[in-house]
């Protein structure tokens, strides 16, 4: 059984983004174990002089050193991710670079027709970056459009479709996890001069 | 032209923020720019709505103030920071500043693409929308490998950098008028655009290197040019007098004269009396400066329009009555074109006069009357006198 860590992108009370995380969490129960982390609780980044990162940013970059993959889902704040994501990312590019070489499945969800895509290609430019460098699954992403209005009562996605397609694109992910690890095994000269990078002592 | 910069980065020392200090000091000739920090912005949450906190409306305020705005982003993860990330949605969240705002982007960075990547990704942004920013095309100021870029009076190192950075900049002062044209009312026509009143050329005679804006602009220009004056004789076309008595001649002068150059420069006017009494009021302060820091931003379009009829010379003479002065007075204020010998027009000849005396004594001389609508057969007034009434100086 797979262990993976998913990330809410949003600090909000109320998110579809949530709900979609947790229908994940369900759906898949019988393949992986996912673990929902929230970072509303994470200070808002501002690159301090000692590059230590805060607890929650700590226990944040352990938790995925532990997961086989990551999966991620954004909201869409003005053709970007929240600032709120944004800062999550900073805090581990800036500190523990626990992203680097780590599986990651994008996902999303907004209220208009677009379901999150222009957010969603933000951040696989972000996570490209080379204090981030995550291995995202390529082509794929699974996002909801008109998404207040996707769920059911039970938190279920109504439309049966985009389920099959959600079982797709989970599947690939677990093979993608399966090929990227062995992969970076097998290759650990990148992986220490990915980490070695670091846009202060450049 | 008043704008804001807005520092990117909420970073305790931030290059960024130095790249404004930078603008605002060295172009403040052209622009004056008020630096604005985000360090004390809260992280956006849209479940703990602090839009009314004093740092937001602070910031909401001064951005609906100016003219236009000027962001310095840095790169962080080949984006936008998340602190100005946050900034932004709490300006699209509740209250929308910049919406239909000019925006200008700058932005600097370690890498050697110099926040090419954040850059392209705060267009997106501001292009969202909730934002609705104009952002002004191209010019993409990139200042790469920026740890290499200041001196230690976090100046510019490079020249060529500084003179694009100014280009750049006087781009997006024309860019802000052009908006303002789209943006006007429908019907009127705004023509502030065909001049630079900000006076950001410079023609033959143009004293470089002095600020226009500043209240000893006359003093520094003179002693620069190491200008003649007192009892020192100056050959005219056609006599010599002394510049003393060039003043005093110019100073008997039945009507304030005032004379602008073709790079719209306030150069000169016949200061015999305080700005009170005077039916176009100027200070000698205002010697030097721009012609749109003479006057009010609401008559830029008349100022414009003729300045363009004089230059273009669909007319040599642009004449406007201003009623503000009672009935007893006819207060006229020309506008004639100068040209020098080859007829190319070299400034504007501003001369206004109470003409009332003149036909008072005409009148009297002849023995006529005024008769029925009387005073047309002076005012060579036109109908385009609304455009430019009002085109004086601003106290
Ligand atoms: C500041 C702000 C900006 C937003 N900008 C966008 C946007 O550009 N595109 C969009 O589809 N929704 C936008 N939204 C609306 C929704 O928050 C968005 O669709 C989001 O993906 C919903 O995710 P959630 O339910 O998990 O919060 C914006 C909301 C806020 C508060
Ligand atoms: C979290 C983080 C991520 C960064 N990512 C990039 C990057 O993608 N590209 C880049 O050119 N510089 C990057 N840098 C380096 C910045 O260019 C550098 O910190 C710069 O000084 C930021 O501008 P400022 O001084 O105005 O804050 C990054 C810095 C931090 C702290």
């Amino acid at each position: 059984m797979k262990k993976f860590l998913s990330i809410l992108g949003t600090n909000s009370d109320y998110s579809t983004n949530r709900i979609l995380l947790q229908f994940i969490q369900k759906h898949f129960a019988d393949q992986a174990d996912i673990e929902i982390f929230e970072i509303k609780h994470l200070p808002a980044f501002n690159k301090p002089e000692d590059k230590t990162a805060p607890q929650e940013v700590q226990k944040l970059a352990d938790k995925i050193r532990e997961a086989d993959g990551v999966i991620i889902s954004s909201p869409e704040y003005n053709h970007s991710v929240p600032a709120i994501l944004k800062s999550t990312l900073e805090w581990l590019s800036y500190t523990n670079q626990a992203l680097i070489d780590k599986p990651v499945m994008l996902t999303g969800a907004s209220y208009g027709r677009l379901g999150s895509s222009r957010a969603q290609s933000h951040l696989r430019q972000m996570l490209d970056a080379p204090e981030l460098k995550a291995r995202i699954m390529p082509s794929s992403e699974f996002l909801i459009g008109y998404s207040l209005q996707a769920f059911d009562d039970n938190g279920t996605l109504k439309d049966q479709q985009k389920i099959e397609e959600l079982e797709q694109i989970f599947n690939d992910f677990i093979h993608f996890v399966d090929i990227t690890n062995q992969l970076v095994n097998a290759n650990e000269t990148h992986q220490k001069q990915a980490a070695n990078f670091s846009w202060e002592t450049n | 032209m008043k704008l804001v910069g807005i520092v990117g980065s909420n970073a305790e020392f931030s290059y960024n923020r130095i790249l404004l200090n930078f603008i605002a000091k060295n172009f403040k000739k052209l622009v004056d720019v008020e630096v604005l920090d985000i360090k004390d912005v809260p992280m956006f949450n849209q479940s703990d709505d602090q839009t009314n906190s004093e740092v937001i409306q602070n910031l909401n305020n001064k951005i609906m103030q100016a003219d236009g705005v000027i962001i310095a982003t840095p790169e962080y993860n080949h984006s936008i920071t998340s602190a100005l990330q946050s900034v932004l949605e709490w300006l699209s969240f509740k209250i929308h500043p910049l919406d239909e705002k000019p925006v200008m982007i700058v932005g600097a960075s370690y890498d050697v693409q110099g926040s090419s990547r954040s850059q392209l990704h705060l267009r997106q942004i501001l292009d969202a929308p909730g934002v609705n920013a104009i952002v002004m095309p191209g010019n993409e100021f990139l200042l790469g490998e920026v740890y290499d870029a200041f001196d230690e009076d976090e100046n510019l190192k490079d020249a060529q950098t500084a003179q694009f950075l100014e280009t750049c900049i006087k781009k997006f002062i024309r860019f802000i008028n052009v908006v303002k044209v789209i943006h006007a009312p429908e019907g009127m026509q705004d023509v502030s655009d065909t001049e630079d009143l900000y006076a950001t050329g410079a023609i033959d005679t143009t004293v470089e290197g002095i600020d226009m804006s500043a209240d000893d602009w006359l003093e520094q220009a003179a002693e620069a040019t190491q200008a003649v004056e007192g009892n020192t004789y100056v050959k005219l076309n056609r006599g010599l007098l002394t510049v003393n008595q060039l003043n005093h001649f110019l100073n008997s002068m039945p009507a304030e004269l005032t004379y602008a150059d073709s790079n719209n420069q306030f150069l000169y006017y016949n200061h015999n009396m305080e700005k009170e009494d005077m039916l176009a009021g100027r200070r000698p302060e205002q010697v030097g400066s721009p012609l749109a820091e003479c006057h009010p931003e609401r008559v830029f379009s008349g100022v414009s329009w003729v300045i363009q009829q004089l230059r273009t010379g669909k007319q040599d003479v642009v004449r406007t009555q201003v009623p503000t002065h009672g009935p007893d007075k006819f207060v006229v204020h020309s506008y004639q074109a100068v040209r020098d010998d080859e007829d190319n027009y070299i400034g504007i000849n501003e001369y206004v006069q109470d003409i009332q005396p003149i036909i008072d004594w005409y009148l009297e001389q002849t023995g006529q009357q005024l008769t029925g609508g009387g005073v047309d057969a002076v005012s060579g007034a036109t109908s385009k006198v609304d455009t430019v009434a009002g085109a004086t100086v601003k106290s």
